[in-house]
């Protein structure tokens, strides 16, 4: 799942609320909201916010961090992630239990909930716009909408080569006028309304991660028949959320939904969890909340403002805030911060910024020492000072911290800040001093960090003789060209999907090229045989000792310079309980709880 | 009977000159002689010329990407270039202002210098020749002035790529429409003149009419315009920067004031100081400039 320089970004807006209650039109909506929703208590809502305008809610696009937060407060998948646990373990979530997986590894069973059923649409025409009940063939059916070549979902990567016939279902769609939903894939099998079947092609370790991904939630065909092209705008899921009010580039609102089956906040936990209080609704009905607020800030200062003003109630420190928050001293809360009782989270993400080079470019991508002249002259440390306030780790190589496979030994010679280095091998690359080389295109994102993070790799590039040529996008149209594989440099981040770093190695897999998440395009036949490889083995030495030769193989060839590994600061607002800094945080939103005492 | 032959001979005294006729420029310029604010103005545009082309050769405020401090210092009056302090990358704040106003006086020296004399010869033409050439020339004018401004700037950067050349398209093509429709105006009026039509019997040509006769007597507007589209393109210059549209890369002043919505979270006030302040005074002194010009152009003020 790709992220962007910052992270969670949680706000909400008091003040909009205040200013929507002196308009006469919107009050009088309100109104009509009160009488009919009489149970919902309006003080009793989560406040939160992104950094990202959000593309959509379909599951089948939902590739980014931002759209993956907000498409699972509507849909739910079959596992999820247990809450409290660390490391990170799944439990299962629409399914009854965790699969039956046969000896040979390959089958996976699942058995469904009862009684589970999608949120009210006039779509369920057959129940007169009531919710039915989600069976098997939903599931096969989502699925098959994520193989859709017509759909071309950026999500298609997951199931890709993996599940047996689902592939030659994709290139005959591929060459069909109409996609054949109707066709059985034999390794995608309702077995009967309430058992689901699943066959791989070869044992894989992490395909049961996907499974608990925001892309492989359960979509109703009825609603996305008849939506059509605005399915992206009209969710209808099982979650615990159903949409109230959207607007995906500014605000989405939720509230809880009534049909929401039984689940309870969890009761297991350790002693940690039990001291922060953290079991306390042990046992209670899920939501807790009745309303999720969700406002776009694309800049970090009004977020920051609105959570000082306790408009939102949970939001990250920006760097230019820092200083606010954070006693250089101590390393805690400053006196501000104590006083208002805000709580402060650390989190090392499992994640990593980098500069990615288009291999399928001429110039860049078929020049290694060109690359690894780049690399070279990146000045990382001062980096983390300037951009992060020290709150990262420079990147040696593809595996974060903290996963099978990250060798703490590991030194990338192309990430030693070394200018004469880097211009020995610019003049290898056959451009000593930056001669004959054009000024080289950097796609970037139009906020003022992100300017500031470009105009920095600009300086740096300029003091080896690189000339970069700028070009600025909103989110969804840099996806949109990385997708057409233009432009030749750009900065990015990913953020793990599971804790394996598979996911992290995928990314150099030829197959998963764009518009799959491979967004250098790297094709190297050496990295993708070993790759292969290492799906069919178990977590063991032998496979963590795989990983590590493959992060060799892409540190020598520079497909990506690599930037940082991200400690998260997040901050919270004490009436904001139950609150723990979950690395995939989907759907969690229903186990949060509100003191709405305190938050007056 | 004596003959004397008179010749009569009219001396007219050379040393008793006439009153000197004077022309409308002269008259202006003794006008706005006296004005102090136009003087002023005029030593401040001067000023900022000078700086301007001074950067050009890099002569002043070079090299602006130097750093020349630590990250985020503070102003600092031991060098010319710690006097405003420092940015994020410790580059000198002075040179960066002074860079930005290179560019936005190019932005406006480039923009009003082009879409002047364009608004200027497609007003002159329209307004001259009428009939179906002033009907498709007025829909072209009010289709696009229809558009508000800032989104067909925006349009045009995003279909040119980002940069100093979408700039400069984008503020021409949106900025000659106010001159051309004074000078349309004018030239309705002024084609039924005593002076044109004597030129008309003299066997001018359309060309001579409209170069010679007509637009010398309506300039007075242009060089009023002039110095107002120099203001609005440097305005419009600071905007779309900032907005993100405008100039990548370059340290302009639209960038840097950006740049000071984040600071100003850290008590960075420096960059949003020099911007404004550098841009605050060169407005300032082309709109009174373009105030007294107008006054001291137009002859029925006296």
């Amino acid at each position: 799942m790709e992220l962007l320089y910052l992270m969670i970004n949680p706000k909400h807006t008091r003040l909009v609320r205040s200013a929507f209650a002196l308009s006469l039109g919107v009050s009088l909506l309100a109104f009509v909201g009160c009488t009919k929703k009489s149970d919902l208590d309006p003080t009793n809502t989560f406040y939160t916010s992104s950094i990202a305008k959000i593309k959509g809610l379909d599951p089948a696009f939902a590739d980014d961090m931002y759209s993956g937060y907000e498409v699972t407060r509507i849909y739910e998948g079959l596992l999820q992630y247990k809450y409290l646990k660390r490391p990170y373990e799944l439990e299962p979530c629409l399914a009854e239990a965790m699969p039956t997986i046969s000896k040979d590894g390959k089958t996976y069973t699942f058995k469904l909930k009862k009684g589970v059923v999608f949120q009210d649409d006039k779509a369920f025409k057959a129940t007169n716009g009531k919710g039915r009940e989600v069976t098997a063939e939903d599931f096969v059916y989502s699925f098959k909408r994520l193989a859709d070549p017509k759909l071309n979902s950026p999500m298609w990567w997951l199931f890709d080569g993996k599940i047996e016939g689902l592939n030659e279902w994709h290139d005959a769609s591929a060459k069909a006028g109409k996609s054949d939903y109707a066709a059985n894939i034999s390794g995608l099998k309702a077995v009967d309304a309430s058992t689901l079947q699943i066959k791989l092609k070869s044992r894989s370790y992490q395909f049961v991660y996907a499974l608990a991904m925001p892309a492989t939630t359960v979509v109703a065909k009825e609603v996305v028949e008849e939506y059509g092209a605005e399915f992206l705008n009209h969710p209808v899921g099982t979650g615990a959320f159903k949409l109230a009010e959207y607007n995906p580039s500014a605000k989405i609102v939720y509230v809880k939904s009534p049909s929401f089956r039984k689940e309870f906040y969890p009761s297991e936990g350790d002693a940690e969890d039990q001291a922060k209080g953290l079991l306390a609704d042990a046992g209670k009905q899920l939501p807790l909340v009745d309303k999720v607020v969700m406002t776009v800030h694309v800049e970090s200062q009004p977020q920051w403002l609105n959570f000082m003003q306790g408009n939102l109630d949970l939001a990250p420190i920006p760097k230019d805030n820092f200083a606010q928050a954070i006693d250089p001293k101590t390393k805690g809360l400053t006196e501000e911060m104590k006083k208002k009782n805000i709580q402060l989270f650390i989190e090392p993400s499992l994640d990593i910024t980098h500069t990615s080079f288009n291999m399928t470019d001429p110039v860049v991508g078929k020049n290694k020492y060109l690359r690894q002249a780049i690399s070279t002259a990146i000045n990382t440390q001062e980096e983390i000072d300037l951009f992060y306030n020290g709150r990262a780790v420079s990147a040696q190589g593809p595996i974060p911290p903290g996963l099978a496979g990250y060798d703490p030994a590991t030194k990338n010679p192309y990430k030693e800040y070394n200018l004469e280095k880097a211009k020995e091998l610019l003049k290898k690359a056959g451009y000593p001093d930056g001669k004959g080389l054009a000024p080289l295109e950097y796609l970037s994102l139009a906020d003022t960090t992100a300017r500031q993070m470009t105009e920095y790799f600009q300086k740096a590039m300029t003091a080896i003789g690189i000339q970069v040529k700028v070009q600025t996008f909103s989110w969804p149209e840099f996806q949109q060209s990385l997708k057409n594989k233009k432009g030749q440099m750009w900065s990015f981040a990913w953020g793990a999907d599971y804790p394996d770093a598979e996911n992290f190695l995928q990314l150099f897999y030829s197959k998963n090229s764009s518009p799959g998440p491979n967004d250098a395009n790297y094709d190297n036949p050496e990295f993708d045989k070993l790759y292969e490889k290492s799906l069919t083995m178990n977590d063991s030495p032998a496979r963590t000792e795989l990983y590590k030769k493959m992060a060799a193989i892409v540190i020598e060839d520079t497909p990506w310079a690599f930037g940082v590994h991200r400690l998260t600061y997040g901050l919270t607002h004490p009436w904001l309980k139950n609150y723990k800094p979950h690395e995939f945080n989907h759907g969690m939103a229903k186990y949060y709880r509100i003191d709405t005492n305190l938050r007056k | 009977m004596t003959t004397t032959t008179t010749t009569v001979t009219e001396t007219v005294s050379l040393d008793k000159p006439l009153p000197k006729g004077r022309s409308l420029w002269q008259l202006s310029w003794m006008r706005l002689k006296k004005d102090p604010y136009a003087i002023a103005c005029s030593v401040i545009i001067l000023f900022y010329v000078v700086v301007a082309l001074l950067s050009r050769l890099d002569l002043v405020g070079y090299p602006w990407d130097a750093k020349v401090g630590e990250s985020y210092g503070r102003p600092d009056t031991s060098s010319f270039a710690t006097f405003l302090g420092m940015d994020i990358f410790g580059r000198s704040v002075m040179y960066k202002t002074i860079y930005g106003l290179r560019i936005a006086m190019s932005i406006g020296l480039v923009t009003a210098c082009i879409a002047v004399p364009l608004g200027a010869s497609m007003g002159a033409i329209a307004g001259y020749y009428g009939g179906w050439i002033d009907e498709v020339f007025v829909w072209f004018y009010t289709t696009l002035s229809s558009i508000p401004d800032l989104l067909l700037l925006i349009a045009i950067s995003y279909a040119l790529g980002k940069g100093m050349t979408a700039m400069y398209v984008a503020l021409i093509s949106t900025s000659w429409i106010g001159i051309a429709r004074v000078i349309r105006g004018e030239f309705i009026k002024h084609k039924e003149r005593e002076y044109v039509v004597a030129a008309d019997a003299l066997g001018a040509s359309d060309f001579s009419k409209i170069f010679k006769h007509i637009l010398p007597n309506v300039s007075h507007f242009l060089i009023l315009n002039f110095s107002m589209q120099f203001m609005s393109a440097i305005k419009a210059e600071v905007i779309l920067t900032f907005l993100g549209v405008g100039i990548q890369g370059l340290p302009s002043w639209g960038n840097m004031i950006d740049d000071a919505k984040l600071e100003l979270a850290r008590g960075v006030w420096w960059q949003l100081t020099g911007a404004t302040v550098a841009m605050f005074v060169i407005v300032l002194a082309l709109n009174i400039l373009g105030d007294s010009l107008r006054d001291a152009l137009d002859p029925k003020i006296k």
